[in-house]
């Protein structure tokens, strides 16, 4: 123990850059472990024919999109009140019935769908998916598994790569239809604006399909980053029942902050 | 084994129906175990035992562990929604002098109290609910019960105080990172001095009290329904892993839920100006 005396005790400098340091190699870690699993996926997916299970893709999708649609329609629902209340002191500072349907389908179709269904699906679909993997992981089905030389990548985590990535689109499309409806009759129930004219501001030549495909496209990012935060966490699980609760929350923290830095790329590279 | 199969099968019923009145029943008993949840929480927040221990204790893991995910992830959707108004606002009037005071009305009302929220829901309620529902899990939680004290007492309070006032602060200190990177993409992007954007003169009383309880029912929400859902944990391991995703999906659809009915009031309150 004379040597632990010995050395000089790290100031506190010294631990803040250590500890800095530390984050960075963890945001590392993570970054390139999923950089690592995204590869180990297209490989099995552009082999040929497709090395994918598909039953278990069919369940995937069952489980992942057809459950999903209940939360999907009562989020979209408020969210489109909810951008007309937020518009509604606009539109009647400045007189613009006509503008509200246009104001509420730019910020819903561009911005507000997207982001919202994403994190809806990531707390739903990533985080459960993730704790589904993990249990697999830490009861040791997955070297069963690799045992049995069934390759746990082709058969439990491309389906579910490519699972998380369609529901999110198609949850996208919906929820950009639901919301605008919601919009709509909000519109007349609370500033007494007619869906009709809401209609006409939506299709009056100030959107665009440039508009819709902007928002599915942030859609299928975000889709990629959910999938792979969450089997990746998924299959990084350590330290039994607790390490699989630890992965969860990890999961759903990184899908929301990946989620965002995202989207603030894609808006600027789309325009 | 004979028996069995001599038996007559109760006739179950099948379908839709079936389906729709077993959600329409979970649904009720889960609003009725979440109310006493609540209601429980407010009455040992008056008459519980006092430990302000455990209260700090939370404070710091709620809001100091949360910052630095708040502030990153604040100040990119502040960014993103600063360039979605300008690029709204160049289709129809070529005119920017207003973008920062209607971002910063916005921001006030709305934006930064759902969105911190949101996020805060993610990280928040993802934690309290696996916390506990290990705790469930490992009948930690049987074992407070044999001692004769009520979980939410010990458990559920100190996190729904911390909580009330740590969301309040935390999206205060993300209206502000949003609206200064929001400040610094209008300056970047579409030429807005700073000194034009930082504009107050959109922002009144309604605009604050709106914005302000939000953030109070939001931080009161989260942990009551992320609680909840932690303490009805069943099933061992896999169990938490459930327990977590339903804390982060119903909190935020609470969240959701409490924004559509708070506007709406301060809208019918407060009135379109």
């Amino acid at each position: 123990m004379s040597d632990a005396q010995a050395a000089p005790r790290p100031s506190r400098l010294e631990n803040v850059a250590a500890a800095t340091g530390a984050a960075f190699i963890g945001i590392a870690e993570t970054v390139g472990g999923m950089g690592v699993l995204f590869g180990r996926i297209v490989s099995r997916l552009f082999a040929f024919p497709p090395r994918v299970d598909w039953p278990e893709l069919k369940r995937n999708l069952y489980k992942m999109a057809v459950k999903s649609l209940p939360i999907v329609v009562v989020t979209a629902l408020f969210t489109g009140a909810i951008m007309v209340i937020q518009a509604a002191p606009l539109v009647k500072r400045y007189g613009a019935e006509g503008l509200l349907g246009w104001g509420a389908g730019f910020g819903t179709l561009r911005e507000v769908a997207p982001l919202l269904t994403a994190l809806m699906i990531s707390g739903r679909v990533g985080a459960n998916n993730t704790a589904e993997l993990g249990t697999m992981v830490v009861t040791e089905q997955i070297d069963a598994l690799r045992t049995l030389a069934i390759d746990p990548i082709a058969f439990l985590v491309a389906p579910r790569f490519i699972g998380i990535i369609v529901t999110l689109f198609c949850m996208t499309l919906y929820a950009d239809g639901l919301a605008l409806l919601g919009a709509a009759y909000s519109g007349y129930g609370l500033i007494q604006v007619e869906p009709q004219s809401f209609y006409n501001g939506l299709t009056s030549g100030l959107l665009n399909f440039g508009d819709v495909a902007n928002g599915l496209v942030k859609s299928l990012v975000f889709g990629l980053v959910i999938a792979l935060a969450s089997c990746h966490f998924g299959l990084a699980t350590k330290g039994g029942a607790p390490g699989v609760g630890r992965s969860v929350n990890a999961t759903v923290v990184a899908s929301a902050a990946g989620v965002f830095v995202l989207d603030y790329l894609v808006s600027f590279i789309l325009g | 084994m004979a028996n069995a199969e001599t038996t007559p099968r109760p006739v179950e019923a099948t379908g839709p129906v079936r389906d729709l009145g077993a959600a329409a029943i979970d649904l009720f008993i889960g609003g009725r175990e979440l109310y006493s949840v609540f209601v429980r929480t407010l009455y040992y927040v008056v008459r519980g035992r006092r430990d302000r221990g455990a209260v700090v204790r939370q404070m710091f893991e709620i809001g100091n562990r949360s910052l630095f995910f708040v502030s990153i992830t604040m100040g990119f959707i502040g960014m993103i929604l600063c360039y979605q108004a300008g690029l709204q606002a160049k289709r129809v009037v070529p005119d920017y002098t207003m973008l920062g005071a209607t971002y910063l009305e916005l921001l006030v009302r709305d934006l930064a109290a759902s969105l911190g929220a949101l996020m805060l829901a993610t990280r928040v309620g993802a934690g309290i609910a696996a916390e506990i529902g290990s705790m469930v899990v490992t009948e930690q939680v049987d074992a407070l019960r044999m001692c004769a004290a009520d979980p939410i007492d010990f458990l559920v309070k100190p996190r729904f105080l911390a909580s009330m006032v740590m969301t309040t602060v935390l999206i205060v200190w993300g209206a502000v990172i949003a609206f200064a990177a929001g400040a610094a993409t209008a300056n970047v992007a579409f030429d807005v001095p700073v000194k034009t954007f930082c504009n107050m003169s959109l922002i009144d009383a309604g605009d604050l009290t709106i914005g302000l309880s939000k953030c109070v029912a939001y931080g009161a929400a989260i942990p009551i329904v992320s609680g909840y859902c932690g303490l009805s944990t069943f099933g061992g391991s896999e169990g938490v892993g459930w327990a977590t995703t339903r804390a982060v999906v119903n909190s935020s659809l609470a969240i959701i839920i409490l924004n559509a009915i708070i506007s709406t009031g301060g809208l019918l309150v407060f009135g379109a100006k």
